[in-house]
Order: C-alpha cells, then structure tokens, then sequence
C-alpha cells in the first residue's frame, strides 16, 4: 500500500471513531434529554392533578364559587400535558386504559361545572370524588415514578460515563497501535534502505534490498536492488578487465624481458662469433699442417689435442648461431597451410626416436580446422623443437599428446603435452630465458628460447604448464591469418 | 673432370678480421687454392679490377661499405665471380632467394672447411681440392 494511502486509512480510522463517538453521545444525550421532557411532563401532570383536587376541595368543602375557574385552568392544563405524554402513557396502559382517563377527565370536569350550578346535589358529589380518586390513581400509576425516573437516568448516566471512559481508552489503545503500526511501515523499510545504502556504500556489494510491496520506499528498495546489480556487474567486469590487465601485463614484462635478454645475448654471440671463427681457422690449420706433416714427436696427441679445440669450437658455433638467428628481423615467408599437415609432418620426422624410446604419441587433429596462413618452416622448427624436448623428457614407453583446436575465430591452438617428471613449479616461469635448461649438459638452453621467438614473431604466444611428477604441457596460441 | 694444377681456381678473401682471412687463406692454399687476402672492401674491388678471381668469400658485415652492397657492386660488374657470403646468421639464404641473385652462396662463421671447399669446387667443377691436399 503507498505511503500516502496508509496515511489516508490511518486518518479515516481516526475519524471513524470520532464521528461513531459523536453519534453514540449524541444518542445517549438524546434519550437522556427525552427522559428528563418525560419526568417534566409527567410531574406536571401529578402537579396539574394535585391542584386540581385543591381547588375540588375548595368548592366541595367551602362552596368557593372562585375555585371553579381554577379548576378549569387545571383540568385544561391536565389534558394538555397528557396529551404530551400521550404516547407514553398509551405505552404503559394501553389505549383502552387512556380512553378511559380522558373519558373520566371529560366526566369530571361536566360533573363539577354541574356541581357548581348545584351545590346541594350529595350524589353528584359523591360520583366526582369518585372520578377524581380514579384519575388521580391512573395518574399516579402512570406518571407518579418520577423517583424511578431518576434512578433510571442516574443509571444511565453513569452507564454512559462508563461507556464514554472505554471509548477514550480504546481511542488511545487503538490510536497508540495504528500510530505505531503506521510509523513503523513508513520507517521499517526506509531503516531497510538505509542499511543496505550503508552496506553498499561500504562494499559489500552482495547485499541486497529485501523490500516488498507496492509503496513507494518498496518501489525505491527495487529500484536500488537493479542499480546495485548493475554496479555489481560493473565491478566485476572492472575486476575482470584488470585481472586480465595484470595478465598481459606480466606477458609484455615476460616478453620485454626475453626481448631484451635475446638482443644481450645475439650481441655476446656476435661479438664471439668472430674470434670464434678465427680460434676455428688457427685450429684448423694447425690440423692442416701437422696432418700433412712428417711423424713426429706427440703428433697424435697434438691431433687429438686439436681436435677437442674443433669440437668445443662447434658447441659454441651451436650456440651462437641459434642466438644470432633469435635476434635478427627476418623476412618470415607467409603461406597458407593446413597446421594438422605441419603436426602430421612433425611426427613423421621424429618417427624413428618415438618408436626408439617406445613412445605413444595421441594425436587429437580435428578435421574442420580452418587453414591457417603463417610461415610454415618456422613454426615445424618450433614444434620439432617442443615435441624434441617432449621425447627427451618422458621415459620409455611414455606418452605425448600432440592436439590442435581453436581458441576463438581468429587463433588456432596447437598443444603438446607429455606425462613426463614435469618441471617444478619455481623453474617453469624461466622456461622460455635463454641458457636455462632442465637437461643438464646435453641441452644449450636455446631450443625454447628461440621457439619463444619464432612464435613471437610470427604474432603468437607460447605458455607452458608443468607440475612435478604430473608431465608438462606446452600451448602454442598462432593467428589464424597473421599480418606482418 | 680432370685436374689442371697450373689452372688452379683463385679465391679472393675479403673480410676485416685479418686473423680470420690469412688464416682461411692459408689454408685453403694448402688445399691448392690460388688464394688471395684483403681486409676491406676497396682493396677487394682493386683485386677484382686487376684480376677477377674464380670465386669471392666475402664477409656480410664490415666497417664502410658492407658486404651486401659490395655484394651488389660484384655482381653488377662481375657476374660470372661465383660468391660466398660469410654470416653469422642462419636465415640468409631467404634474403639471398629474394635478391633473385644467382651463382651465389652463403656459409656461416665459423666456417666448416668441408662445407665450404664442396661449394667451392661444385661451383667452378673442379677436382675435390682435398684429395689434392692427400695427395700432396
């Protein structure tokens, strides 16, 4: 119910009882007042037939010839009030009864006029005395209760009273409950309101408005539940904007720093690469001349010496070849390629050290798999090198699981996951720095690196997921239709 | 095929690392090479104005002109000079395919002799010059 109509009944009620009192004392009054015109005329009546008998005895006794204008002053006067009190008198004696006192009344005044002409008459006066202790009785029964009368009204007086006092108290009783009633329905849910304003205003965006009904601070509290649910949508696609945010954050950092770390290292391996190539050339000559030299003393030991110099030589040429190649813009050469003939071709090339190492390799290629347009020597390089690394990390008769799939429209997904020992968790986050390896000496520590590079530049990403004991599982994420 | 010693294929070296070509040139006149050194380009295009060799090995980056726009001079000038282009980088082969250039080769530093006497001798058809050298 609407506030202003919550106030309008609460004003009627009031008003109700106002006017019900009114009525209700009105009635009392009235019939109280009605009472007292009763006990009036009715004392009249007793009155005017007292003065009547007076002046009856003033003209029986002493033969008062004035009496007889008295008489008929009075008789007049009796009839008028008993006509007043017709209704009443009828009520308590019936027509048949009143009759008969009119009758008497009528008989009485002709027999005293006729008294009046004849005085002497015994018998006539006889017969009035008669009439007159008749009326005089019919008129004490009917209106001789005055007493009664009063204690009625003394009764009803305080009957009234009492009536009046529970009427006042209901009037607070009830006024104080409808007032309270009223009161709370209007400050209950403004409270409500209140609370949940406070609540929200301090955070808690969960909280909800619990209003209902049809007022006005109902229609407000919904209002505010549909204001709070968008803030609460708002926030949490905020929260999930900056979490995202935060993601590409730490990509970009992860990025600049193995970006910056790739042009360190390609400038080392350029600045190496030179006198590198001149230890190469000295060795080799001196492998040259001595091969072609007559025997002489320690010449296998100086061979063999030499030989070790090669060989180191070629290690560091490794490295430093992969390095230069990580940090040089090249030209990729973009074609349009199925990327599950690119995997299927990966593992026809490693087919002979699968079956050595007795590897299962699963392969999950769904057919409807757009084409992609990428550069597709680069990214067998990169798939070689993870699937390589895959190999080396399981154990004999091990898994690998080779899947593509789409992330969204425009990013095909390529993942490569083994059940092998797995990286621990502190280690996995420096896969992708150059010279880290979990391989030992049998790895440069380049392979990821530069396949982080090639992926990079050919606008992808790579991640990888690994947990001690649970395997490792490498995601290459590659445009769809990549744009230099 | 036949070997013709006094019509030995000559080898001009240019690269700025004076280590690195006296010794490549030692060596590959070991191999029997008519093998000639120099340090920078000028000299280079001195060499090959006086007399062009059978073959260029010639480093990709030196101070002044670098080895690309020498690369260009050479080839202009002197297309049937069969050219070795000496790199530090793996991918020059496409830069090289997309130049269109012919007659022309690359191998990185440090430099796998084997490798570069093959290309050498498949490029001017001549006797393997190791054999020469077991010979000798």
């Amino acid at each position: 119910m609407k506030i202003k109509n919550k106030l309008l009944v609460g004003f009627g009620f009031y008003t109700l009882l106002a006017v019900a009192m009114g009525c209700f004392m009105y009635l009392e009054l009235h019939t109280i007042i009605s009472r007292l015109a009763y006990v009036k005329s009715a004392d009249d009546i007793v009155n005017n037939a007292l003065e009547t008998r007076r002046y009856e005895k003033n003209l029986l006794l002493f033969n008062d010839k004035g009496a007889i204008n008295e008489l008929d002053h009075y008789i007049t006067l009796l009839r008028k009030n008993i006509g007043v009190l017709k209704k009443e008198i009828v009520k308590k004696i019936g027509a048949q009864e009143f009759a008969k006192l009119s009758g008497q009344i009528d008989e009485y005044e002709q027999s005293i006029h006729a008294i009046a002409r004849n005085p002497a008459d015994k018998g006539l006066i006889e017969k009035v005395r008669i009439i007159a202790r008749e009326i005089q009785a019919t008129i004490d029964a009917v209106a001789g209760g005055e007493r009664a009368s009063i204690d009625y009204l003394l009764a009803h007086l305080n009957r009234s009273m009492i009536l009046l006092l529970f009427t006042i108290a209901a009037f607070i009783i009830a006024g104080a409950i409808i007032n309270m009633k009223l009161a709370a329905s209007i400050s209950n849910p403004i409270r409500d309101l209140e609370e949940a304003t406070k609540r929200v205003g301090g955070g808690d965006l969960s909280w909800r408005s619990e209003l209902t009904g049809r007022d006005e601070i109902a229609s407000l509290g919904m209002s505010f539940n549909r204001m709070q649910e968008r803030l609460s949508a708002a926030r949490q696609s905020l929260e999930l904007a900056i979490t995202e945010l935060h993601e590409k954050q730490e990509q970009l950092l992860e990025s600049e720093k193995l970006a910056s770390l790739g042009r360190i290292a390609a400038g080392v391996a350029h600045e190496i690469n030179n006198p590198l190539a001149i230890v190469n050339e000295k060795a080799g000559l001196m492998q040259d001349i001595i091969g072609i030299s007559d025997e002489f003393q320690n010449k296998d030991k100086f061979m063999s010496l030499i030989q070790g110099i090669v060989a180191s030589v070629d290690r560091c040429r490794a490295i430093t070849h992969h390095l230069l190649g990580y940090a040089r813009p090249t030209e990729s050469v973009m074609e349009t390629m199925s990327l599950n003939d690119v995997l299927a071709d990966v593992k026809g090339f490693l087919h002979k050290e699968l079956e050595d190492k007795r590897i299962a390799m699963e392969t999950n290629f769904p057919v409807d798999l757009p084409q992609i347009r990428s550069d597709k020597g680069q990214l067998e390089q990169v798939v070689l090198n993870i699937v390589r690394n895959a190999i080396e990390a399981v154990s004999e008769g091990g898994h690998i699981n080779i899947s593509s799939g789409m992330k969204d429209s425009k990013t095909a997904l390529i993942s490569i996951a083994d059940d092998g020992p797995g990286i621990p968790q502190d280690k996995v986050k420096h896969l992708f720095e150059p010279f880290f390896t979990t391989k030992g000496k049998k790895g440069t520590g380049l392979g990821l690196f530069v396949s982080y590079g090639i992926v990079k530049k050919l606008g992808g990403m790579i991640t990888a997921e690994s947990k001690s004991g649970r395997g490792t599982t490498f995601t290459i994420q590659i445009p769809v239709d990549f744009r230099q | 095929m036949t070997e013709v010693p006094q019509e030995r294929t000559r080898v001009l070296i240019v690269d700025d690392e004076v280590e690195f070509a006296s010794t490549l040139a030692e060596r590959l006149q070991l191999r029997g090479y008519d093998v000639t050194a120099v340090y920078c380009v000028e000299d280079a295009f001195n060499a090959i104005r006086q007399s062009p060799p059978d073959v260029l090995l010639l480093d990709l980056i030196m101070p002044g002109t670098s080895g690309m726009e020498a690369l260009m001079t050479v080839k202009s000038a002197a297309p049937e000079i069969f050219v070795v282009l000496l790199t530090g980088h793996l991918d020059i082969e496409k830069e090289l395919e997309g130049m269109g250039l012919e007659n022309c080769n690359f191998i990185m530093k440090p430099v796998d002799i084997s490798k570069l006497i093959t290309m050498i001798d498949g490029a001017t058809r001549e006797m393997p010059s190791e054999k020469r050298l077991e010979a000798s």
